[in-house]
């Protein structure tokens, strides 16, 4: 049931084509895993806590910095040298006091246990290496994962259901490293949106999520394009 | 022979978007990026087809091949 609070709260919500109250019980009901609590992780994880998300899990094991503040919005200078797991908890509770919102101080590797549980995982992390390994608990737990990366004014994001699309490492091979640690806070903001309103249309049964196309956002030249992929033949993950 | 090149983000920086490019028969993607002068660990996402491609991987006439760079951060 959804009390007279929430009615007015998510009544916006209802407008929508195809969101009825049953959709919005939904996401009461779900539970997402956001692995990663920066730039990426920072606005998905603030729109499912606004959008009424009941369960939010959000892990990073890093403190917050000051360099961190050009783009990790949910933040301020009176977090720096804290948990960003927990300091994230802290503002999505005020966002929206009836999600559950449980902070993982933790390495991804160390939360296997808690992404088991969980409908839906978020990608917002900020290395392959880590990615894939999230990627393999998605292929083994059947859990869909919405990946996103970013770097510059670049972006990329993909929604990954195993078993039926193509999985990360069908497209990002183990030895990749990334070049670049720049990044605008913007194109992250973007990014970590877009990771936000696929959760949204997975958890709902509204809309069309992004399964077996790469979304390519270039925001040097506001230009969007999205390509059809399959599955890699002898993909070590999920073939 | 000819196979369509589609480069992403910063490798567009100096080069192309979108071109057609002739290559020897029994070219592979390292060919293909030594002509462009891309370096591999640049080349973190290649497809051929929409099929994920390696280095060794060999192009055909008519394919079409993307190319992205790491975009891994978060």
């Amino acid at each position: 049931m959804l009390s007279s609070e929430e009615l007015e709260r998510y009544s916006r919500h209802f407008l929508i084509d195809g969101w009825d109250r049953s959709c919005q019980l939904k996401l009461k009901n779900s539970c997402v895993f956001i692995a990663g609590a920066g730039g990426l992780g920072n606005p998905a994880s603030m729109y499912l806590a606004a959008a009424g998300v009941g369960k939010i899990i959000i892990c990073d094991m890093d403190s917050v910095e000051l360099s961190n503040l050009n783009r990790q919005i949910l933040y301020t200078m009176n977090d720096i040298n804290l948990s960003k797991a927990e300091s994230a908890c802290t503002r999505l509770k005020g966002i929206n006091p009836s999600s559950e919102i449980i902070p993982l101080n933790k390495k991804i590797e160390d939360a296997v246990d808690m992404i088991s549980g969980s409908d839906l995982i978020l990608d917002c992390l900020d290395n392959f290496t880590s990615r894939l390994f999230l990627n393999s608990v998605s292929h083994t737990n059947r859990i869909p994962m919405v990946h996103a990366g970013v770097s510059g004014y670049y972006g990329q994001l993909t929604f990954i259901i195993p078993g039926s699309t193509p999985c990360l490492n069908c497209f990002i091979s183990e030895n990749t490293q990334a070049s670049s640690q720049a990044i605008t806070g913007a194109m992250a903001g973007i990014a970590g949106s877009m990771q936000a309103i696929e959760a949204l249309k997975f958890l709902t049964g509204t809309g069309e999520v992004l399964a077996g196309k790469l979304l390519f956002i270039d925001c040097m030249t506001m230009s969007f394009s999205t390509m059809k992929m399959t599955k890699k033949p002898g993909c070590k993950t999920c073939s | 022979m000819k196979a369509t090149v589609k480069l992403f983000a910063s490798l567009r920086t100096g080069r192309f978007d979108l071109s057609e490019i002739e290559l020897v028969n029994g070219s592979s993607i390292t060919d293909l990026l030594e002509l462009l002068q891309i370096e591999q660990k640049e080349a973190a996402i290649i497809f051929i087809n929409g099929v994920h491609a390696e280095y060794t991987s060999n192009i055909k006439e008519c394919d079409q091949i993307a190319i992205f760079p790491p975009i891994g951060g978060g």
